[in-house]
């Protein structure tokens, strides 16, 4: 796994397969028969040629994870054979994880990383928006700020699980449901968290909360910074109000 | 994106191993840029055919492919690192001309004439208006785009190479005409004589991803040449649109965001900065590669003179200009190599010299990078007085 932009050429020792590239965070690390994942290539079209090279050598990765492709990489892995996926978040990927990859299907699974659904409800009265604090009864991130949030529960949508549990933290009858944004997607640990998150103005701010929490606030957007939240909070709110 | 059925075909690999990977190259890139078809192309120019810039992994990937395919379309390869009959004149060592020997043989029996030219439209490769191409190289490219009037994207060497054995490229980018409207104007002051280079070296960078306007650009065909090259050395653009004289623009210009003044003060103070020192062991003209006029008034401009001790001399150009103007390049010779195939940019420079001067603006990018010179830039014109006597 490497975090940075990377150029074969010059940036892989074609020879033994290590990264030479001294502005990455792998450097030294070998890339021969495995998955590697970084976000996507640089430098000249030469680095395509590089790739072949580590063919060649029998130091070729097992296959090529990027989060956006561009055409040195891509002509790079056509020529050496390497199987390439493109269009996977590589920020969800950790050095060491076991992977599934399918590149006619374009998929990737983390192996023994199981993939969590939950919905993620945001709730906005004019300028602010409301931040819960988990309570100390909760399975987990116990005293972080969140949403309403709640899992989505076998056989359910996205669409079912925002009702159900809005109904039983809010009551829905308070609230018109504004936006829902592509799910957002973040790793803590052993978990990948899937979010599907949800925007609603509230008719009346004085809502009540359950045992899930202790605690609520209205904050401005620009302020959830400075609140010490779940994984991934500042994402989903930037989702659901600044991007169209 | 949709495939004919005898693309289907190639990409199932019944047309074979070679024209599969190179169809495969093809659709990668549709599929990245939002390409909805393959179209026909009437000519491609490979880059990549210096030793000294594909090093043994290209010459091996040339050769596993020449194997298998040939071109299907009229394609050209860029210059080598060296002038295949003077090659030892010019200090280049035995060992990189047998690296570079295995490269212009595949290149041979892929099926592409060996022009060794960034120049392909001056050595029998012209394009003519609308039609679509997939050239690399990025002076010939904009060339192409800009004065012809053709329609390229900058293609790099292995997607050049794969549009020019499957006769197609993806259509995206500048083979659509919505993408080669100007985003932005560009006012220029009078450009002083010889600095027209510098004009472009200042546009590329000003530009730099936008397709830039140009009111009033007079240029002559050759000096459209030297003005993309270093465009497109300094931008990211392989565009540049223009009107000439008083005329109106033909170019749509309705999508101008923003409009940027450029002084002639600015082009002064460009000169000055790459100005350099004057301790050159060699002078290199002929980036882009020269024309048969430039030739013509180079030998004009020397004739009478005497060569002067000093820097070694380069003229670099294509071996059909060489072949077609003998009694110039005789006049051209007595003050130094006039070398053919190759160029400054390509030639393994380093191992040569350390200090370069050049009256190309896309020299200046590359000499202090991919050659490793301190590099200066001086007109044709003061080029010559420093050589002759």
């Amino acid at each position: 796994m490497c975090s940075s932009p990377l150029s074969f050429l010059g940036g892989v020792d074609t020879a033994t397969g290590k990264i030479l590239d001294g502005d990455s965070d792998a450097k030294g690390m070998s890339i021969s028969h495995k998955v590697l994942c970084f976000p996507f290539g640089k430098g000249s079209t030469v680095g395509s040629y590089a790739m072949y090279q580590l063919r060649l050598n029998d130091m070729a990765p097992a296959a090529i994870i990027n989060s956006s492709a561009e055409p040195i990489i891509a002509t790079g892995a056509i020529i050496a054979d390497i199987p390439m996926v493109d269009g996977i978040d590589v920020n969800l990927l950790r050095t060491g994880d076991r992977l599934a990859v399918d590149a006619d299907d374009a998929s990737v699974e983390i192996i023994d990383v199981p993939e969590k659904h939950v919905v993620t409800s945001i709730l906005k009265d004019r300028s602010k928006i409301l931040l819960l604090q988990r309570s100390d009864r909760v399975g987990s991130y116990k005293g972080q700020w969140a949403g309403v949030s709640g899992f989505i529960e076998n056989g359910e949508t996205d669409d079912e699980a925002v009702r159900r549990e809005m109904e039983e933290e809010i009551g829905s009858n308070k609230l018109r449901l504004l936006k829902h944004a592509d799910p957002q997607r973040f790793r803590d640990g052993e978990v990948v968290w899937c979010v599907h998150p949800f925007l609603f103005e509230v008719r009346d701010p004085d809502i009540r909360t359950d045992w899930e929490h202790k605690k609520f606030e209205w904050v401005a957007p620009e302020d959830v910074a400075k609140y010490q939240t779940v994984p991934g909070l500042q994402q989903v709110v930037s989702a659901l109000l600044y991007r169209r | 994106m949709h495939l004919t059925p005898q693309e289907e075909r190639i990409l199932k690999g019944e047309e074979g191993h070679g024209k599969r990977k190179a169809l495969e190259i093809l659709v990668a890139l549709g599929e990245i840029y939002g390409a909805k078809r393959l179209i026909p192309i009437a000519s491609a120019q490979v880059s990549g055919a210096s030793f000294k810039t594909i090093g043994d992994a290209g010459i091996k990937f040339l050769e596993d492919f020449s194997s298998e395919v040939r071109v299907s379309v009229r394609a050209s390869v860029n210059p080598l690192g060296l002038d295949l009959r003077r090659w030892r004149s010019m200090g280049v060592d035995p060992e990189f001309y047998s690296k570079q020997a295995r490269i212009v043989a595949a290149y041979r029996s892929l099926g592409l004439e060996p022009l060794y030219s960034c120049t392909p439209y001056l050595a029998g490769n012209r394009p003519m208006a609308g039609q679509h191409l997939a050239w690399a190289e990025s002076s010939a490219t904009v060339f192409a785009n800009s004065y012809l009037k053709a329609k390229t994207n900058r293609e790099g060497g292995p997607s050049a190479l794969a549009a020019a054995i499957i006769g197609k490229t993806p259509e995206y980018g500048l083979h659509l005409e919505e993408n080669r409207k100007p985003r932005l104007r560009i006012d220029i002051g009078e450009i002083p004589e010889g600095l027209v280079p510098l004009a472009g070296y200042v546009v590329g960078k000003t530009a730099g991803r936008r397709i830039p306007f140009i009111k009033g650009l007079d240029l002559t065909a050759d000096e459209h040449k030297a003005f993309g090259a270093a465009l497109a050395a300094t931008g990211a653009v392989s565009l540049y649109t223009y009107s000439e004289g008083k005329g109106r623009a033909r170019t749509d210009t309705s999508e101008i965001e923003e409009c940027i003044s450029l002084p002639t003060s600015e082009l002064k103070a460009t000169e000055d900065s790459l100005k350099g020192e004057e301790d050159w062991d060699l002078v290199a003209i002929g980036c882009p590669h020269c024309s048969v006029a430039e030739i013509k008034r180079m030998a004009r401009q020397l004739k009478g003179r005497k060569p002067r001790s000093g820097p070694d001399v380069w003229f670099c150009t294509s071996r059909k200009v060489y072949a077609s103007c003998p009694d110039e390049v005789k006049v051209l010779k007595k003050f130094g190599k006039v070398l053919c195939d190759t160029c400054m940019v390509v030639a393994p420079i380093e191992k040569l010299y350390k200090s370069t001067a050049s009256d190309s603006g896309k020299a200046m990018v590359y000499l202090p990078t991919l050659g490793r010179q301190r590099a200066s830039f001086r007109s044709t014109a003061a080029l010559l007085e420093a050589i002759s006597r």
